[in-house]
């Protein structure tokens, strides 16, 4: 058995998430309690030291982010925990909550006290009940305990944290229509600049992380960024949720190093290709990620410049040749056309007419001038969208024409 | 600082977009959601190359800095907007000839520039199987929603291309997005009938015939060819403005009489003499009263205080719009002295108003604004070369100075001398002096509010201008 660094799900299974004594008991809120002796500034150096990148898919560096709202002078400042997951086949932060929210409420507290927020939301998928409800339970304890609220451990600063139901709008995932939509605005994204760390919620600065990024916080801050750059890859370090999916044996959230092929983390964490099935292609990081193809499976998985392959939400969607496309283009093209915003040109009738393409494709052949079609919409999605909603909308569809020659 | 734009360097100032940059030097960038307050870039039509980023940037959202050089033609802008058009178009495909802005549609004019000629992505007939078909209507038939029933804008969404220049334009917020993705539409909320202030701002502004006024163009014809009765036009000086983009060549006031007159009017008035009479009935109003009086002749803005400030209805001077009044002189005064029936006579006035059209009023039979004058002329086929031109007829003579209430502050300058008054024109503006009024805070003898910018000459019912 080969020894696994885990961060994220080290005390998964073992600890009852509902019960904060459980946690506790692990060495839980130990962190924030080591913030309070470092102070925010070394915490955020700290999280620069470390390299974490975002975890939603953008992977930019948090240390950064987080950098530009401490540093701003503004007395009003947010945190916002982004746990808006909608990508298809992505439910890391969901698990996230299902095992152990209150190592995410520890990373939320400690990223908001570092950067000078005195209120936190998390912005939960309006279809997550059941996780808004464990969530609610951890809140109402950890206040308990007075790791939040007015006066958090006795010390002189003030934090509150409030959950905020999301109505399922994947473009709202996006920052920025994501704070459009807790202001009460049509869920769309905002012209960028300014971003959301000098003008966000309610017209200041804002942090606003995903749900694992933050998750990843309170390690950090124990065992130092040091310690965290050195594991996984070096351009973007740490471990990463990854969701198997489709013809493995054994599909789920396993955690696994950045930088890891694609081949070992099928192979070793997966447990390899279902039986009697032969591999085709796997699509990596949901609806909106690109294919890779066999010669692709040594590419390593990461974020950064560098990075081969985009790893997106890190959802690794297996598929075997039994598996037919067509429906496949089907069903990403109507997703997309559902969750277009309809705000530009491009994505709102690329999108439409994408859809409206692989409906014709349905028995196998389109016509040159369909052909022809795609070639544009693709490249008009790729360069001219709004947001990257749009830009990634038809990754998968360009792969399949583009690798499977299809 | 100075940009380079295509090689030459040009002024510009911190904070300004790429696009007013090239607007103002002459540069010609297309676009289709742009208004002159605010930029949206969602229309991915104004990109622009830059220097500082490989990607095509939206030139409209795209603020200027140091060192920024822009290409505003190359292949790769052509590619992107004539990709992006030809989406835009294919939903309008087929549909120009019958539509009410044929040859005034800014959608229409790019595509044309653009050669869009290509419906690649309209499925053609042949193409389809039967159940495809039906299920493709389908698709289409659930975007369109028509609004009919308020008296003065149609509204259609078959046209629209969800620009969001009436979403932003309106001045009351009347308009918003339905839906999402491909099945957006611009809708007022719950799909209720239009309820506003009917100041035009959104027809005016709309670039294709989403939006376009609301009338009975076929009866009116029918009255101007019916020999029993008397056509008269009221002229508002404020629509020779913008008369020369619905028809080229009219390019004086009396070319436009000579063109209503071919068009089958018996008698075109100029409504200087309605303003005049207006001016002396506002001037004696308030020499009798010592209250504030709200004295505008804007049917818009007596319908936002209607509408948002009811407690200062009382205030609304009560005296007649000057076309209203110089209706019913002509239907009572002039119908008298050239003996003819009252019941014969069918008053209409050529406006760049939108509003008098919800206000509907006694001896006011139609309203035609600078748009609908222009179908009207290019449905009957008139040229400018083919117009005679004439003077407005004689029988209601008035002084020049009056001509001039067509601009916000015009009643002012006639006789604010003596009085404390406020002259109103953005909606900024209005909300602030009528809060104030409503406070008590502030005392005025009269106010003048028009809710078009600049007044009448600027109009939500002038053309959008498109030569």
């Amino acid at each position: 058995m080969i020894k696994r660094t885990k961060i994220i799900t080290k005390h998964w299974g073992q600890i009852n998430p509902l019960k904060i004594e459980d946690y506790l008991e692990v060495g839980g809120y130990k962190s924030l309690e080591k913030f309070f002796k470092i102070g925010p500034k070394k915490a955020i150096s700290e999280i620069k030291k470390s390299g974490l990148c975002g975890r939603g898919g953008a992977g930019f560096l948090t240390g950064d982010k987080l950098k530009i709202v401490a540093e701003n002078e503004s007395q009003e400042k947010y945190l916002i925990c982004n746990l808006d997951e909608s990508e298809p086949g992505t439910y890391k932060d969901r698990s996230i909550v299902d095992n152990n929210p209150h190592q995410l409420i520890e990373g939320i507290i400690i990223t908001a006290l570092a950067v000078g927020a005195q209120k936190a939301f998390i912005y939960i998928n309006g279809n997550y009940e059941k996780q808004a409800e464990i969530l609610e339970t951890a809140l109402k304890q950890s206040r308990g305990k007075n790791f939040w609220g007015p006066g958090v451990l006795g010390k002189d600063c003030d934090l509150d944290i409030e959950i905020f139901h999301g109505a399922g709008a994947y473009v709202c995932g996006e920052e920025t229509a994501l704070i459009n939509s807790m202001e009460g605005n049509r869920g769309e994204p905002r012209r960028r600049p300014p971003y959301p760390t000098d003008i966000g919620y309610r017209g200041k600065p804002t942090a606003i992380n995903n749900a694992e990024t933050l998750a990843n916080i309170p390690w950090i801050i124990t065992n130092g960024g040091a310690k965290y750059a050195k594991i996984g890859s070096k351009n973007s370090p740490g471990t990463k949720l990854y969701i198997l999916g489709g013809a493995v044996k054994n599909p789920g959230v396993v955690e696994a190093p950045m930088g890891i092929t694609i081949k070992k983390l099928i192979e070793e964490y997966g447990g390899g290709i279902s039986r009697g099935k032969e591999f085709w292609f796997a699509q990596i990081g949901g609806a909106s990620g690109g294919l890779a193809v066999k010669k692709d499976l040594n590419k390593k998985l990461e974020y950064g410049m560098g990075a081969k392959i985009a790893l997106g939400s890190g959802a690794v969607l297996v598929v075997d040749k039994t598996a037919n496309i067509n429906d496949l283009l089907l069903s990403w093209t109507s997703f997309f056309r559902r969750e277009s915003c309809g705000k530009c040109v491009p994505c709102r009738e690329g999108t439409f007419r994408l859809w409206e393409i692989a409906k014709r494709w349905q028995d196998g052949e389109i016509s040159d001038r369909d052909k022809k079609a795609i070639e544009d919409i693709l490249w008009t999605l790729n360069n001219t969208t709004f947001c990257p909603l749009g830009k990634f909308a038809a990754t998968a569809f360009g792969d399949v024409v583009g690798k499977l020659q299809y | 600082m100075l940009v380079k734009v295509n090689g030459k360097k040009y002024e510009a100032q911190e904070g300004e977009m790429i696009y007013d940059v090239c607007k103002r030097n002459g540069i010609k960038i297309p676009t289709l959601c742009s208004t002159k307050k605010q930029h949206e870039g969602l229309c991915r039509i104004c990109l622009v190359e830059i220097n500082l980023s490989d990607k095509l940037v939206p030139s409209c959202a795209f603020p200027v800095c140091e060192k920024l050089e822009v290409t505003t033609e190359s292949k790769k802008i052509k590619k992107a907007r004539e990709i992006n058009m030809e989406l835009l178009w294919s939903d309008h495909a087929g549909k120009c000839v019958q539509c009410r802005k044929n040859r005034h549609c800014q959608l229409q004019a790019l595509a044309e520039e653009y050669k869009i000629d290509n419906f690649h992505f309209v499925p053609r007939r042949e193409d389809l199987t039967s159940k495809e078909e039906v299920d493709l209507l389908k698709d289409n038939r659930v975007r369109v929603v028509v609004d009919d029933k308020n008296p003065a804008i149609y509204r259609t969404t078959e046209f629209c291309v969800e620009c969001r220049r009436c979403i932003n334009i309106c001045p009351t917020k009347q308009y918003g997005f339905n839906n999402r993705a491909g099945d957006v539409v611009v809708g007022t909320p719950y799909n209720q009938t239009l309820d506003c202030i009917f100041c035009g701002a959104c027809v005016k502004h709309c670039p294709t015939a989403a939006l376009t006024d609301q009338n009975n163009l076929e009866e009116i014809e029918n009255k101007i060819d019916d020999l029993n009765v008397m056509t008269v036009a009221i002229l508002d000086p404020a629509a020779m403005e913008s008369i020369g983009f619905e028809i080229n060549g009219i390019d004086s006031q009396e070319k436009l009489a000579g063109l209503l007159k071919s068009l089958g009017f018996e008698n075109v008035f100029n409504l200087g003499w309605g303003m005049e009479k207006y001016a002396g009935e506002i001037s004696r109003e308030l020499q009798n009263s010592d209250k504030t009086i709200i004295a505008s002749h804007c049917p818009a803005f007596n319908l936002y205080i209607e509408k948002y400030y009811p407690e200062l209805v009382g205030a609304i001077s009560q005296t007649k719009n000057p076309d209203e009044l110089m209706a019913e002189a002509i239907k009572t005064q002039y119908a008298r002295r050239e003996k003819i029936n009252p019941e014969s006579i069918c008053v209409i006035s050529i406006s760049s108003c939108v509003a008098k059209k919800a206000k509907k009023s006694q001896n006011l039979d139609y309203i035609l604004t600078v748009r609908e004058l222009g179908r009207l002329a290019r449905k009957k086929n008139i040229a400018a070369k083919d117009i005679k031109s004439t003077k407005t007829d004689s029988g209601f003579e008035f002084g020049e100075k009056y001509l001039d209430m067509i601009k916000s502050g015009g009643l002012e300058n006639l006789f604010g001398k003596n009085k404390k008054s406020v002259v109103v024109n953005s909606m900024e503006d209005i909300k602030k002096i009528l809060d104030s009024i409503k406070k008590k805070k502030e005392k005025y003898d009269f106010i003048e509010g028009m809710i078009c910018p600049g007044g009448c000459i600027h109009g939500g019912g002038q053309s959008i201008g498109i030569k």
